[in-house]
């Protein structure tokens, strides 16, 4: 069984998701301007540019985390316009199709790795303890972390409670899988369990999006990169294409600094 | 051992007021922990302005207030009644304000993780934040409930028949050297009192912070 037919449980579709003029600014401070972007069912889009460029927040509006001033979201028939009052059952619906993973894993402490991921589909999908255990379990197999189940996060490595991060998203499954530079707080090594685990979710189809400064996952795994320098996405396509030829100056000046050090 | 026996007359006056007020607070300080950490300006300025208000005030005033100052139309408050309202209102405020510091120190990614997983509101507040913020301020707690159980003495001022009072009945009886002991006495109970709290506070600390040590 591959990750994602255990993530989407036969049952959740691919989707994409249409982000269309989002806008968000702090008093006089904007932090993003105007940016669209559509990602297509089962890819997987990288987010990169310096930082402050807004990634982090556009990313985290997608799942309205972060409150947009004005723009439009379209996953799944629902369309949400979160300038205005967006209802309780759209909210709901969106965050049970998009799971989301962060930079500092946000495991819940005071749970043991099993109950961290069993809790949300109880509570959110409704499901019984055994069948959210055991689909805790299958997760946790999969992300090599069978023998954790009982643990507290505490007692975990960061690159272990950040595949029990995963592990906890995939379980309501999600069809869109956002993560938020979910190797900056690790050890390059302990990162690479991290993205092995990624890529493999990437290689079942899942639809990703995904902030990075990771810059050969980017080049490899990702369908789409997306630059973004000063509130807006400057430049996109293949990955490839623009890693070794940019159009925009900004682009060129940040790949030399990430890539030429 | 006249004086110990007239001083345990009043123990059970002593832990009745302490447990009742203490189960007021516990309950009570949680919508206003709520209040007092609310979005709403008016929600959380209404909220700080009974804490500062209700801390403000000594709890002796308080006690006098409710016994002397409330009548309402045949009501009025009977000594115990007057003590138990006036601790519980009071332990209200002040453990309010302990939750609010437990709630606020339970860091921010917490709830956005239980949001992203569309957790509602409540499972979040109960199912997340909760369990803790507890956790933090469990010996807080524990340290304002010692202070509770020898606060409940001021109770003594308004004629409640705890164990100062009593104290006090049996010196007064007694104005020989005599007089002292009743007063040894009920401070060595109090330290016996809140000795078993203290301990179970810190076992439950440290087996806490064993199961969520970092």
């Amino acid at each position: 069984m591959t990750l994602s037919e255990i993530a989407d449980g036969k049952l959740a579709p691919r989707l994409g998701i249409k982000l269309d003029n989002i806008s968000k600014r702090y008093g006089e401070h904007t932090v993003l301007d105007d940016v669209s972007l559509h990602v297509e069912p089962g890819t997987v889009t990288a987010l990169i540019g310096p930082s402050g460029a807004g990634k982090s927040t556009f990313l985290r509006c997608i799942n309205l985390l972060e409150r947009p001033d004005s723009g439009t979201i379209q996953v799944d028939q629902h369309t949400i316009e979160p300038g205005k009052d967006v209802n309780s059952r759209d909210l709901a619906a969106l965050r049970r199709t998009v799971g989301m993973v962060f930079q500092s894993f946000n495991l819940f402490p005071h749970m043991s790795a099993l109950k961290n991921i069993s809790f949300p589909q109880q509570k959110v999908l409704g499901r019984s303890k055994e069948e959210a255990d055991e689909r805790s379990r299958q997760l946790l197999e999969r992300v090599g972390l069978k023998d954790k189940a009982d643990q507290h996060p505490g007692k975990c490595s960061g690159g272990q409670q950040q595949r029990i991060a995963i592990a906890r998203a995939l379980a309501l499954d999600p069809a869109i899988m956002l993560f938020d530079e979910p190797t900056s707080a690790l050890d390059p090594e302990v990162g690479l369990e991290v993205l092995a685990v990624m890529r493999e979710l990437a290689a079942d189809g899942m639809t990703m999006i995904v902030v990075t400064h990771e810059m050969q996952f980017a080049r490899d795994v990702s369908d789409t990169l997306v630059v973004m320098a000063d509130c807006k996405i400057i430049e996109q396509g293949d990955p490839r294409a623009i890693m070794s030829d940019p159009k925009e100056a900004r682009t060129r000046r940040f790949l030399r600094a990430v890539l030429e050090r | 051992m006249e004086a110990l026996s007239a001083v345990l007359q009043g123990l059970p006056m002593t832990i009745m007021l302490t447990l009742s007020a203490f189960s007021i607070g516990i309950l009570g300080a949680v919508p206003l922990a709520v209040g007092l950490s609310s979005s709403n300006i008016l929600v959380r300025l209404a909220s700080r302005l009974f804490v500062d208000l209700v801390r403000g005030v000594p709890i002796i005033v308080w006690l006098f207030l409710l016994k002397f100052g409330i009548q309402i139309g045949t009501f009025k408050f009977n000594p115990v009644g007057a003590a138990i309202v006036g601790l519980g209102v009071v332990s209200i405020a002040y453990l309010a304000e302990i939750y609010r510091g437990g709630l606020q120190s339970v860091p921010r990614g917490q709830g956005e993780a239980a949001h992203a997983l569309g957790l509602t509101g409540g499972t979040t507040f109960y199912g997340v934040m909760v369990p803790q913020a507890f956790r933090i301020v469990s010996p807080s707690i524990a340290t304002y409930l010692t202070g509770l159980l020898k606060d409940s003495s001021i109770a003594s001022t308004i004629i409640v028949t705890e164990m100062v009072f009593q104290s006090q009945a049996f010196a007064r009886q007694h104005p020989t050297v005599e007089g002292i002991l009743p007063y040894i006495i009920v401070g060595i109970l109090y330290i016996a009192l809140s000795l078993p709290v203290a301990y179970l506070s810190r076992r439950l600390d440290s087996r806490m912070r064993k199961a969520v040590s970092v």
